[in-house]
């Protein structure tokens, strides 16, 4: 019994093509649909790249962008707020159909000008700039966007904007010539795109299975089948690897990293992905008005040691909300973010915080380490006179105005600030829409220079502004970049690529193979 | 005998209707689900555009009205989460469900009723407190605990067998013995008592006097009158302690059964998911235990002939 | 016969007598139960004492350290230390402390409710006693564990739902007990003598019923008490019951899971206690249950 699960994947591989190479990934989360518009979820981007192509593509063994064709083979602005793109002929979905401007047409403006509410409330945050796509002819389109846009690509090559077939879509319920909100609930569960591999089953929640899709445009998927299964055990998921039932699975947490290495059968994978763990702080709650406590708050969570603890140093702990990826915009000269617990005693004391109660609330399992590093959040607290408790619920209660402080993620939905700050904290944004963050026209104004001047020295000022007021009155800490593993058979080559979003599973041709030892 | 069945099933239908319509108004006072459907980090107006969008915005009763509608055209309304029908999502976690419970129930009859008779049997020495001392041990071990000390031993250190699912007949094991592991106990201690009530029973008495071997005594008169009671017990405790453990046991092997959609359902409010998957319990439930019920009336002479 | 019963009851010999006579009349699993039972319940109850630490105290530098005797052991910390440092020692105390206190909250709340209702069942029959018997059939088709899974999904896990939740388990047993022993004795001719004389249902209740129903009450009341130690450890390891940073001994099992293959001694202290406890209640309930027949026998 030992192993022989995963000896049968592999040798196949060993024995040449005459034989299926197939995979087996242990996933700790497998997505309920797969809808590319209308997901931005962590278990979600797992899926979308295997299947799915946008126009403007990326070379993802880079850190930064670098744009390359995907869909659309060229692209030019043709006036300030229009963009021509000529899109690739030959290029057929899964199900047979070519694809045309067409669909592209269909794809982008099922987002542009969604009618169906999930993609209404993905577009408001990310593509609200953009007005409407329209066909010129078979194979070239044209995008208007409402002002000028300094991050066309960069919004061109969203997994929002990854394009599905119409006819296909229209017809899958209803009237096959309109798009019925039925029709995109369907597609979710029978998707359909350009990428190297069809999915060609979906157990949502439980079981995903690409197969290579001989149609595609690019250079052919390097397996012929992988089987991704609902793991979601971490214990489970090692002695799966172990046992042979998987190949490869997701999230080992740093604590558990020893267990691969000591095996000889085995290795890991891994990156600082691109996210941040963040606290964030009810800037509205009765006890947390003054800036000062919620500075202090902030100011006594020793990040470093965290990462030591929880992360054996893995993880990244940011001098401001900023990444690496964010390119010519990454500022790590900004201290927006640091660790002085007598600053926070001095600042408590000005302030008269009188050991009120801060509760801190918690996902139960969501975040790796979420809980551990909540308790021990607390008890930093706790080291400079704050009267904290942890609170364990399931519920997101981060839009309730009793919530004071608690866990999420700030996740890099695209490479530039907008896509990771911008997304959570634009003004009239999901944080001060749920109430426990205040913009003000000084904000917003800021705000504007940032997301739209095409100057990048002018972003970057505007963004330094940005941080400054983060900083002067926290409504956000960001704790770190988690160290996110994947653990695998010694014979799989595979490490998560630099250039994509968190958790993208890419199988695509270059991206895996098969050691022959 | 009619009247019986027919008054059982009434019983079981006005039992389930009862039990949806409390699980339905619960889930509505636990908070609004649209929480857990929208995901974190989404603006007021997207909010209420989806709190439309699924149906949530209407009063309470409207919802309660919709969802008894929706038995009518067998769909059990959509999924929150998966967005389609709840009852292909359920359909699809039976079979496992129902793998696992007869495995798991099978092993404890193969098990516990020869254990319990050679208990009874062996009443007065070492034999029988020995097993009843184990079936004590048994029943004090969680099952949780003897299923994560399997994997840790058969699966993590000696790789000898699989954890996940249901896939091939190796995955049974460990899921099958942790089903098993209580129920064994409880069924060994009832089998024994069982058999001692009626070992002492005065035909035992006479079937010994009639010369027939102990084996023949013991295993026909003795055990097919015990076993009356044995069914009576497999049917109440054990469908209970069976319930229960299949959500464990498919929590902590990842089985796709009914128990781990009830529990994911539960976490992630999943309202539609949720209230027909106890529904499908309850009605598993309640229908094993109506057909025992009817066996024992059919056992039972005073029953049958309707004089009771 | 059951004036005998009150008779028996009320003729009380020394509690030390008593205790010796128990002990004498038991067998060696039964001695052997007595004592875990015994330590279990001096252990638990000065927790707060022999706890050698805070069990909230964490140290983040000295993570997931071995027991005595191990490499990496750290001074102090007998049975190792858990995920953030904290003593699996102090922590298994204090558990056991919590686990206990929840078992005897939940199981008196649910002998008090259920006898309350078979009590008032019993005497009140009719419609009154057609509901509450028909709540009993419906609570005994319905999986225990699912409801309080359900429960503790809606209303959150807190101690106190976990103590209603806790409290619920049973009812229907003891109800059923009380019921039964009120209808029995409904039909004797004291009682009617006692209602002709004009004695109210809750005289009848306190004076006749209660006494005769405490035998096969105690039994039920041992055993379920096992078995809600064994609820509450299952709902604690899937994370449904009472939260960190407090530790019950199914929810350091639960979280210790995780780091089975690395940390075991997180798992095996609490693990062993909550199968000594289970295992000391069921022998004891087990016992009991047979004197308390063969007392009836005896009638």
């Amino acid at each position: 019994m030992t192993r022989f699960l995963a000896t049968t994947a592999i040798a196949t591989v060993l024995a040449g093509s005459a034989f299926a190479v197939e995979l087996t990934v242990g996933a700790a989360n497998v997505t309920g649909f797969i809808d590319p518009g209308r997901d931005h979820s962590n278990v979600g981007s797992q899926f979308y790249y295997n299947s799915f192509d946008t126009l403007v593509e990326k070379n993802y063994d880079k850190l930064q962008g670098e744009f390359r064709p995907g869909l659309a083979t060229e692209w030019t602005l043709v006036e300030p707020t229009v963009m021509e793109l000529k899109l690739r002929q030959g290029v057929t979905f899964h199900n047979g159909e070519a694809m045309t401007a067409d669909d592209v047409v269909f794809s982008l403006n099922r987002m542009y000008q969604a009618t169906f509410p999930p993609y209404q409330v993905r577009a408001r945050d990310r593509l609200a700039n953009f007005d409407k796509a329209e066909k010129i002819d078979d194979y070239t389109v044209r995008i208007h966007a409402k002002r000028e846009e300094p991050l066309w690509e960069t919004l061109l090559n969203l997994q929002q904007v990854m394009i599905i077939p119409e006819d296909y879509t229209k017809g899958l319920t209803g009237d096959p010539k309109v798009a019925e909100n039925d029709d995109f609930e369907a597609f979710s569960l029978k998707p359909v795109g350009t990428g190297p591999y069809a999915i060609t089953q979906l157990v949502p929640g439980e079981t995903l299975v690409w197969e290579r899709f001989d149609g595609f445009w690019g250079e052919k998927a390097p397996l012929d089948k992988v089987t991704v299964k609902h793991m979601p055990e971490t214990a489970s998921r090692i002695t799966a690897l172990k046992t042979g039932e998987a190949d490869l699975v997701t999230n080992i947490a740093p604590d558990q990293l020893s267990l691969i290495e000591s095996d000889p059968a085995l290795k890991a994978a891994g990156s600082a992905t691109a996210l941040f763990h963040v606290m964030i702080m009810n800037a509205n709650h009765p006890v947390l008005k003054d800036p000062r406590i919620r500075q202090a708050m902030s100011l006594a969570v020793d990040r470093d040691t965290l990462n030591e603890a929880l992360w054996l140093g893995k993880a990244i702990v940011p001098a401001s909300h900023t990444m690496e990826e964010f390119g010519e915009l990454y500022m790590p000269e900004l201290k927006t973010f640091e660790y002085n617990p007598e600053k926070a005693k001095q600042l408590l004391q000005e302030a008269g915080y009188k050991g009120e109660e801060i509760v801190y609330t918690s996902f139960p399992t969501y975040y790796t380490n979420g809980l551990l590093a909540a308790q021990a959040i607390v008890e930093m607290w706790k080291e400079v006179g704050i009267n904290g408790k942890v609170n364990v619920v399931d519920k997101w209660n981060g839009g309730d105005a009793d919530m004071m402080a608690r866990n999420w993620s700030n996740p890099m939905y695209f490479a530039d600030p907008f896509g990771s700050f911008g997304v959570m904290w634009a003004p009239k944004g999901p944080s001060e829409s749920e109430g426990r963050f205040n913009t003000d026209a000084a904000y917003a104004e800021a705000w504007e220079r940032f997301r739209f001047s095409k100057d990048v020295e002018a972003r970057k000022a505007a963004y330094a502004e940005l941080m400054e007021r983060i900083s002067q009155d926290p409504p956000v800490l960001p704790l770190y970049r988690p160290f996110e593993s994947w653990a695998m058979n010694k014979n799989v080559n595979w490490a998560p690529k630099p250039g994509h979003i968190p958790y993208v599973l890419d199988f695509r041709a270059g991206s895996i193979s098969f050691a022959s030892n | 005998m009619l009247r019986h069945i027919t008054r059982t099933l009434f019983k079981m239908v006005v039992t389930l209707f009862v039990i949806v319509t409390l699980v339905f108004f619960a889930t509505r006072l636990s908070g609004d689900p649209i929480d857990y459907v929208v995901g974190q980090g989404i603006t007021q107006e997207d909010r209420d555009l989806l709190t439309r969008y699924y149906g949530l915005d209407a009063s309470i009763w409207e919802q309660y009205v919709r969802f008894l509608g929706s038995f009518i055209d067998g769909q059990f309304g959509l999924s929150f989460v998966e967005r389609r029908p709840v009852a292909e999502i359920v359909a699809e976690r039976i079979w496992p469900s129902l793998q696992l419970l007869l495995s798991g129930v099978s092993l404890t009859i193969l098990v516990a009723v020869p254990l319990g008779i050679l208990a009874a049997i062996h009443r007065s020495n070492w034999i029988g407190s020995t097993v009843m001392t184990i079936a004590f041990v048994g029943y004090a071990v969680p099952n949780f605990v003897l299923a994560i000390f399997m994997v840790l031993v058969f699966a993590f250190t000696l790789n000898w067998l699989p954890v996940v699912g249901n896939s091939t007949p190796w995955h049974f094991i460990m899921p099958t013995i942790t089903l098993a592991g209580a129920l064994i106990a409880a069924l060994t201690r009832f089998t024994r008592n069982a058999m001692l009530d009626v070992l002492s029973q005065d035909f035992m008495r006479t079937a010994r006097a009639k010369g027939l071997s102990e084996a023949v005594v013991i295993l026909k008169h003795g055990f097919s009158n015990a076993s009356i009671t044995i069914l009576s017990v497999l049917g109440l405790q054990i469908a209970g302690l069976a319930a229960a453990g299949n959500v464990v046991v498919e929590a902590i092997f990842a089985w796709p059964g009914i128990g781990d959609l009830l529990v994911n359902a539960a976490i992630l409010r999943d309202f539609p998911v949720l209230q027909f998957a106890v529904l499908a319990v309850a009605f598993a439930v309640i229908i094993v235990n109506g057909l025992i019920d009817i066996a024992y009336a059919y056992a039972d002479p005073r029953i049958r002939l309707g004089r009771a | 016969m059951a004036e005998a019963a009150i008779a028996t009851a009320a003729s009380r010999p020394g509690l030390l007598a008593d205790a010796r006579r128990i002990w004498n009349d038991a067998n060696g699993v039964q001695r052997a139960a007595i004592c875990i039972a015994v330590l279990l319940l001096i252990v638990a109850a000065f927790a707060p004492f022999i706890a050698p630490h805070e069990p909230t105290a964490q140290s983040l530098i000295a993570r997931l350290r071995p027991p005595f005797g191990f490499e990496r052991y750290r001074e102090g910390y007998l049975l190792g230390t858990d995920e953030l440092g904290r003593d699996v020692l102090s922590r298994s105390l204090h558990g056991l402390q919590l686990t206990l206190i929840l078992a005897a909250l939940g199981a008196t709340i649910g002998l008090v409710l259920g006898g309350a209702l078979g009590l008032v069942s019993g005497i009140a029959g009719g419609l009154v006693d057609d509901i509450i018997m028909g709540a009993v059939d419906a609570q005994i088709a319905i999986p225990f564990t699912l409801i309080a899974l359900l429960t503790l999904a809606i209303f959150g896990s807190s101690i106190e739902v976990m103590v209603l939740v806790l409290g619920l388990y049973g009812w229907e047993q003891y109800a059923r007990i009380v019921r039964g022993e009120v209808r029995r004795l409904m039909a004797m001719p004291f009682i009617e003598a006692a209602r002709a004389a004009g004695a109210s249902g809750g005289r009848i209740a306190f004076r006749h019923v209660l006494p005769n129903a405490v035998s096969p009450l105690v039994v039920q009341f041992t055993l379920s008490i096992s078995n809600i130690v064994l609820l509450e450890s299952t709902l604690s390891f899937l994370g449904m019951g009472v939260q960190p940073p407090t530790a019950t001994l199914g929810s350091m099992v639960g979280i210790g899971r995780d780091y089975l293959p690395t940390a075991p001694w997180i798992v095996v202290a609490p693990a062993v206690m909550i199968l000594f406890v289970t295992f000391a209640v069921q022998i004891l309930g087990d016992w009991l249950r047979d004197r308390a027949d063969v007392r009836l026998r005896g009638r």
